[in-house]
Parts: structure tokens; C-alpha cells; sequence
């Protein structure tokens, strides 16, 4: 457990800054990578509310702080973690040994974890940028930030999600 | 009430979604960035030593065309002096005192020269981050140039950092006015794309034309009058209606900023005491009778 724990703090620290460089990027002027939210996608089905929403607001809040968005991250992460369990199940069955999975591609497979982070991943796009834009004047624009972005964002998750556990399984 | 504190025990996690969606609302529609504190925006000291750190390293990707820049302005600049020189020369010939001509312009600024260590591009509302502070007599709303024109406003200020507005911002609103016939307007920036600005509530007797240059107007006292801020390439037709608007090619890339200056106006607090007591009728009374 205090394992786990350590692992997940580097693993919080490493990607809160990598993603603060990250938010300075706009490829072609659509695709921004959004890595952070790994974090919340790698918490363990089981956790307490409590911890996933509080993990949830203070990595968004971190975030926000660094690229002056002020709230913008932090909201968005709430409603990812709130309706985490639920897309989870969507794509998992429900039993007992469930609740004790840290999602991840080999834990639960290739195909279905990656329907489960890219249905979070988009629906954490489309907040994030509907936020950001807030009025609906460039709605392409907007949509097509939102698709780039999402693209661009699960493939980084697939390869950060293949190499955090290689390394876990090499110790 | 057993059940009622069953229920409330029950949802617990959920009240601490609720305070926490509360918290961040309230920091999203807060959204004067003026009035902001300074431990939740970018000029506070830990986000401050991160991106010092990150611009360690990547202010050598830029330095290549930051050079070339500067060489060409260096060079503009040494033909202006060239030509400046001269026309000293003549007036010198013509009337013997020329104080009046060389202390005109920028007489009353001082500045503090800062490295850039953050800056966006890409969000709808972009501010930059520098590495000087109240230490080295930066205060909110000073005004922040590049070499090649205007960036923006200081708005927060921690001890050895600041956050600039920058004039890619929808919240930065600056007096401008084209230099070739001193009509003024306001620049505004519509959030899309990083190169453009647009110059509203220009009068419509004026004629305006593709490469006529914008400058600062002087009227606040932000910025001393004549500083670059962009060329104009053509109409914003969306924008004009009773006015005209221009679309303007800003002249600070924004993507590359590396150095800026913040000016200190010397008069700004004698000009601020005398704007606010214009404002008040007894003020002007005491005014009128001295």
C-alpha cells in the first residue's frame, strides 16, 4: 500500500510538470496534449469518494495554477472522477474482485481500457474546451480542438499507461 | 433523524463534491484577472521557480531568430540615430537651443529589464510570466515592451515574479492610434489567432491603408506615446459598424518573447491622484480656487 503510494506521489509530481509545459503546446493550432489526467484514470476502482474527489480537485487546481486558468482544470477533474466508477462499469463487469483493479491496460485489457479512458478523455475535452471558449462563436474551431486534442491525448495515455507498468513489472 | 444522519453519512463524498465544485466555480467566474491573488496565478513563488528552471532550458531553442531580430532592429535603430544625428545637425543650424526637441518623448520612464519565463499562445485569455518582481520595483499596472513593441499590462506581482496580461488577451484593452494621421482607437484581441489584433472605434473620416503603422497613443499612462504595437493589413469588416475596424499583424511575435521591459511611468502616481480628482466635484472646486 505505502508502495502504491509512493509510486502514485512521483507519478502526480512527474505528470503535473510535464503537463505544465504540455498546456503551452497547440499543434497546428488544435491538438493540445493533456496527460494529467492519467492520474485520475489510474486510481483504483475501489478508492474512497472521498480521496478520488479531493486527488481530483487539488491535481486540477495544480494545473490551473500554472497556466492561470483559474478553476477551469480543477472543475473538469471533479466531473471526470465523479462519473469514473460509472464509465468503468460500462465496459467492466461487476464482481467482487472489481473494486480492487487499478485500471490499466493489463489489468483489464487493451481494448477495453482504452474505451474507458477514451470515453473520459473525450468527455473531459469537450469540458475543458467549452469552458475555455464558453461562448459558442467558433464552434469548429472548437470541435475540432476538442477531436485533436482528445486524439492526440489517449495516444500519450496508451504509451505513458505501457510504460509506467513495464516498469513496475521489471522490480 | 437517524435517518437523516444516515443519509448524511451515507453521501458524505458527495457534499465534498459539492464544496469542491463550489470552490472551483467560484475561482472560474471570479474572473477580474485584475484582482486576483497572487498565490493561485503564476507569479507565485513555486510555479515561478518551475518555469524559471523550464526557460533555462528552452531559451536556448530560440536564440537564433531572437538574434536575427535584434540584429535587424539594432540595424533599424542605428539608421534611425544616422538620421536623427542629421537632423539635429540641421536644426542646430537653424535655431541654436534643441533641448526641446531630444526630451520630448519618454522623458518621465524608467524601466526594468526582465527574462520571460512563461508565456501561452494558444489559451483564449494568455498571460506571461516574468522573473522580476516587487524586489526589483515592479507594481501592477505597468506597462510591458518588447523589442519590437508592446506586450502587455503587469497585473499581479509576487516578491521576485510577475504576471503580465498580455496584449493577446481579451481583457487588455489599449489605446492605439495610426501614426500617419493620429486617429485613435482602441486594440482589442478576439481570442483567435496570436498574430492578429483588431483596432476598433476608429473615426471613419479617416483613411486608412494596408502597412500604415499603429502606435501607442500616450494617452495613458501605461505606455509613452509612439511605441510600436503593429501594421495594419486590412478591414475587420465584422467589427466595423458606426466605427472602423482594423485588422492589425501585432509586431511582437509572441510565440518567441524572451526579454522584455516593464516601464515605470515617474508621473503615474501624480497622474492617478489628478484623474481620480477630476472624478470628484470638491476636488475640482479647490482646484479652481487656487
Amino acid at each position: 500500500m505505502a508502495k502504491t503510494t509512493v509510486q502514485f506521489i512521483i507519478l502526480f509530481v512527474i505528470l503535473v510538470l510535464v503537463q505544465v509545459i504540455f498546456s503551452k503546446i497547440m499543434l497546428f493550432n488544435v491538438a493540445t496534449p493533456i496527460i494529467f489526467i492519467y492520474l485520475l484514470l489510474r486510481l483504483p476502482i475501489g478508492l474512497s469518494l472521498n480521496a478520488v474527489f479531493t486527488i481530483a480537485f487539488f491535481s486540477g487546481l495544480s494545473i490551473d495554477v500554472f497556466n492561470d486558468t483559474q478553476g477551469m482544470n480543477a472543475l473538469a477533474c471533479l466531473l471526470i472522477a465523479a462519473i469514473r466508477t460509472k464509465v468503468f462499469y460500462a465496459f467492466v463487469t461487476h464482481d467482487d474482485e472489481s473494486s480492487a483493479i487499478i485500471p490499466s491496460c493489463k489489468s483489464i485489457g487493451t481494448g477495453t481500457y482504452l474505451k474507458y479512458a477514451g470515453t473520459l478523455m473525450l468527455i473531459y475535452c469537450f469540458l475543458i474546451f467549452f469552458i475555455q471558449a464558453f461562448t459558442f462563436q467558433n464552434v469548429l474551431l472548437t470541435i475540432a480542438r476538442i477531436f485533436c486534442s482528445f486524439a492526440l491525448s489517449l495516444m500519450l495515455i496508451y504509451g505513458i499507461d505501457s510504460l509506467v507498468n513495464t516498469r513496475r513489472e521489471k522490480r | 433523524m437517524n435517518n437523516l444522519l444516515q443519509f448524511l453519512v451515507k453521501h458524505i463524498p458527495w457534499f465534498v463534491f459539492i464544496i469542491y465544485v463550489i470552490i472551483s466555480c467560484v475561482l472560474l467566474f471570479s474572473n477580474n484577472p485584475f484582482q486576483q491573488s497572487v498565490y493561485l496565478s503564476s507569479a507565485n513563488g513555486i510555479s515561478a521557480t518551475v518555469y524559471e528552471g523550464y526557460s533555462g532550458v528552452s531559451s536556448y531553442f530560440g536564440l537564433k531568430s531572437v538574434n536575427e531580430d535584434l540584429q535587424a532592429r539594432n540595424t533599424a535603430l542605428e539608421l534611425e540615430v544616422a538620421q536623427l544625428k542629421k537632423a539635429i545637425h540641421n536644426y542646430q543650424l537653424q535655431i541654436p537651443d534643441t533641448s526641446g526637441i531630444l526630451a520630448r518623448s519618454g522623458r518621465n520612464f524608467s524601466y526594468v529589464v526582465a527574462n520571460v519565463i512563461s508565456n501561452s499562445v494558444a489559451q483564449p485569455a494568455n498571460f506571461i510570466t516574468i522573473d522580476r518582481g516587487s524586489d526589483d520595483g515592479i507594481v501592477p499596472e505597468m506597462g510591458v515592451v518588447g523589442h519590437n513593441g508592446v506586450v502587455g499590462i503587469v497585473n499581479v506581482v509576487g516578491k521576485h515574479s510577475a504576471r503580465i496580461i498580455s496584449l493577446i488577451n481579451p481583457y487588455t484593452r489599449l489605446s492605439c492610434k495610426v501614426k500617419k494621421n493620429s486617429k485613435f482607437g482602441t486594440l482589442i484581441w478576439n481570442g483567435e489567432d496570436y498574430r492578429y489584433a483588431t483596432l476598433t472605434e476608429l473615426p471613419r473620416d479617416g483613411r486608412y491603408a494596408k502597412g500604415d503603422s499603429v502606435v501607442t497613443s500616450g494617452y495613458s499612462s501605461l505606455f509613452p506615446e509612439d511605441i510600436m504595437v503593429g501594421v495594419i493589413v486590412g478591414e475587420d469588416k465584422a467589427m466595423s459598424s458606426n466605427f472602423m475596424a482594423m485588422k492589425v499583424k501585432l509586431s511582437t511575435d509572441f510565440s518567441q518573447l524572451k526579454n522584455v521591459s516593464a516601464l515605470n511611468n515617474k508621473m503615474r502616481v501624480e497622474l492617478k491622484a489628478l484623474e481620480t480628482k477630476d472624478n470628484n466635484p470638491s476636488g475640482t472646486k479647490k482646484e479652481e480656487k487656487k
